[in-house]
């Protein structure tokens, strides 16, 4: 109980500093009065983290976008193109169950691996332009 | 007695508890709530992404996916196809920023987003509903394959898996639970692996199989005197190889699709997960681990479910194996194809693959519902935040004591219950729910507190109500899993109402700028 006394008025002490709370593990500052701002309002993001969420999300999406394109061509496929899907391409196997059953099994590691290769390349390209806006100056829980 | 103790799945299953004891007792310390609920943030990828997957490969997926191939044929090996999507995205758009936010519940994320009690709240409610839904079918299982495989009652099957796993969470908290689902996920993926290996080299390869089921159209010999009706089992082999066999239109194929693609975004045991990692990097590599896993996983479960089908149409198989895939139901599958393969031995070693995945799926789920009640509700609402690292943990402990009481009863209700409609409950829940919650709240600077709360409620009535009361709808709104209608509801009432609402967070570029920096990338 004793701890979480101090750590409360520690928190109190840095919300009264200018609200910008460190620590190294999760304490109570949930609940800090930040107020709200009417959306049309709000400042825009600094250049880097806008560039690091918009890299970050447009790969994402364009790598979900590709998958699900290939994840709804076998239903699609499977209901429109019957013939073609269940016709056999090598002992029983059918172009349906291969793509369901191996396929789609590999694709869905393939996905995953291509978006952390291309994370991993952008986080060496953005480790080599580091910046002074390297820490964040935001709130920070551990 | 002594015999009995001798068999190999009453060997392998006391090796199996004897492991979880030892683990449990070696890592039963728990100094701090770090440790407690995210297990000190000291697990690296090769740990956390195994565990994951044994979170992720619940009894359902263990024994269901091979049961349902075996049934279903082609439909079910879509069903694996489905839940192979899931950890994908998640992967993609939420493990990283998800731990670069730290903290340990899902509702932090929600209550620190928003600096919201009321959203705190929600999220709590939320993350029991979905643990409730997914619990109670792993307890359902859980009894199922007592009561097969040692005769033991119903009731007796429930008590006894809670309060195993009453000691199991209560005592090791995520340290102990991280490493148990570790060796639980290598238990059950080695039975798969020697199931498999022991099937080719018997010449059961997968076209050849295929081939011989989609050939076969007739009745099958020597059932008669293991089925209901005296009469032998009919099958078709070609209707077992097309497409219709369970959703019978293309709309409840998309439906499906996308509720149980999404729904693991939004699954509380497998988001707190990412908690549990030193950085966000090695978040994103467990996520890859998991998938691989999960991949080769899914890839067997078909396949063994394919196997058990031509194993059973030959009817070579012995007479008591016969009996389990005539009488025993989809859940028989896997054990009756083990056995047929690998005797006595294979199947205590696939017993006791069954058990650590219903241990391994549970235990996550106590403890994302633990830490819900002591660490979101106790500690935030009751001590005001006016409570010891000590106390803390003993809060989680009592809150896993409280939740084995809570889930052994729901168990008990759920006994006819069915565990394929339970388990889609709870992945359309939370792809209702937290999915866009998650997405949105990493994403978009515009959601408000007031939306989010809005998509919580909404996404939650709407998914319940259409799965629990869908013979009151018009047929077209009639799915088996209404992802269709349910996850755009969710998108669109958090997009409506944060566009109405307009107001929020003065220090969300702050949060965003937190959730997605760089800083803790390569640590």
């Amino acid at each position: 109980m004793e701890s979480g006394i101090i750590e409360k008025n520690i928190f109190k002490e840095l919300v009264q500093k200018g609200g910008k709370h460190m620590a190294n593990e999760y304490s109570e500052y949930d609940y800090v009065a930040a107020g709200t701002i009417d959306v049309s309002e709000l400042p825009p993001l600094d250049t880097e983290t806008e560039k690091i969420m918009k890299d970050e999300f447009s790969t994402g999406f364009k790598l979900s976008l590709f998958y699900y394109a290939f994840i709804f061509a076998i239903p699609i496929l499977n209901w429109f193109a019957p013939d073609f899907m269940f016709s056999r391409m090598w002992g029983g196997m059918t172009y349906a169950w291969f793509s369901t059953g191996i396929i789609a099994m590999a694709m869905a590691f393939i996905i995953a691996y291509v978006h952390t290769a291309l994370y991993e390349k952008r986080i060496q390209k953005y480790q080599n332009n580091s910046s002074p806006l390297d820490k964040s100056e935001g709130r920070n829980i551990g | 007695m002594m015999q009995s103790l001798l068999e190999p799945k009453m060997i392998m299953t006391i090796i199996l508890m004897g492991t979880i004891v030892y683990i449990t007792y070696l890592t039963k310390r728990s100094a701090t709530a770090s440790d407690y609920f995210v297990g000190g943030r000291s697990f690296g990828w090769f740990t956390n992404g195994s565990a994951i997957g044994g979170d992720y490969l619940s009894a359902a997926t263990f024994l269901g996916i091979a049961g349902l191939t075996f049934q279903l044929g082609y439909d079910g090996a879509y069903y694996a196809f489905c839940f192979s999507i899931g950890l994908t995205l998640l992967a993609i758009f939420v493990a990283g920023p998800l731990r670069r936010f730290g903290a340990y519940t899902v509702a932090d994320f929600l209550a620190y987003r928003f600096h919201s009690k009321r959203a705190r709240l929600a999220a709590v409610a939320v993350v029991l509903a979905i643990s409730g839904f997914y619990a109670a079918p792993q307890l359902l299982g859980a009894a199922q394959i007592l009561s097969m495989f040692f005769g033991t009652s119903y009731e007796f099957g429930i008590i006894f898996t809670c309060t195993v796993m009453i000691f199991y969470v209560g005592i090791g908290g995520m340290k102990g639970t991280t490493l148990n689902q570790a060796l639980e996920l290598w238990i059950r993926l080695g039975a798969f692996i020697l199931m498999v290996a022991a099937a080719i080299y018997g010449g059961l390869h997968y076209e050849k199989i295929l081939a011989a089921i989609s050939e076969f159209k007739g009745s099958i010999g020597g059932t008669a005197q293991y089925a209901t009706d005296a009469k032998d089992v009919e099958f078709d082999g070609t209707s077992w190889t097309g497409t219709g066999n369970y959703f019978p239109t293309f709309w409840q194929t998309v439906s499906m699709t996308i509720g149980l693609s999404l729904g693991t975004i939004g699954l509380p045991h497998i988001l707190l997960r990412f908690y549990t990692n030193p950085s966000a990097k090695a978040a994103r590599k467990s996520a890859l681990m998991a998938i691989a896993i999960a991949s080769v996983f899914f890839f067997f479960a078909v396949y063994l479910g394919a196997v058990g089908r031509s194993i059973f149409l030959s009817g070579a198989a012995e007479p008591q194996v016969m009996k389990d895939l005539v009488s025993g139901g989809n859940n028989m599958v896997v054990p009756s194809t083990a056995q047929a393969l690998g005797g006595e031995w294979l199947l205590g070693l696939v017993i006791a693959g069954a058990f650590a995945a219903i241990f391994s799926n549970l235990s996550g789920l106590f403890i994302a519902s633990s830490g819900a009640l002591a660490h979101d509700l106790y500690a935030t609402f009751v001590r005001k935040n006016n409570i010891s690292e000590r106390e803390r943990v003993i809060a989680g402990k009592v809150s896993i004591v409280i939740l084995g009481i809570l889930y052994g009863i729901l168990g008990l209700m759920v006994k006819t219950a069915s565990i394929g409609h339970l388990v889609a409950l709870a992945f359309t829940v939370a792809a209702s729910t937290f999915t866009p919650i998650f997405i949105l709240g990493i994403w978009w600077r515009g959601m408000t507190e007031k939306g989010a709360i809005a998509g919580l409620i909404i996404g939650l009535v709407v998914s319940m109500y259409m799965i629990f009361f869908s013979s009151t709808l018009p047929e077209f709104l009639q799915f088996k899993i209404p992802g269709l209608i349910t996850v755009p509801i969710g998108f669109l009432s958090v997009y409506i109402v944060s566009k109405l609402d307009r107001k929020v967070p003065a220090d969300v570029n702050d949060f965003m700028r937190k959730v997605h920096s760089k800083e803790s990338e390569a640590a």
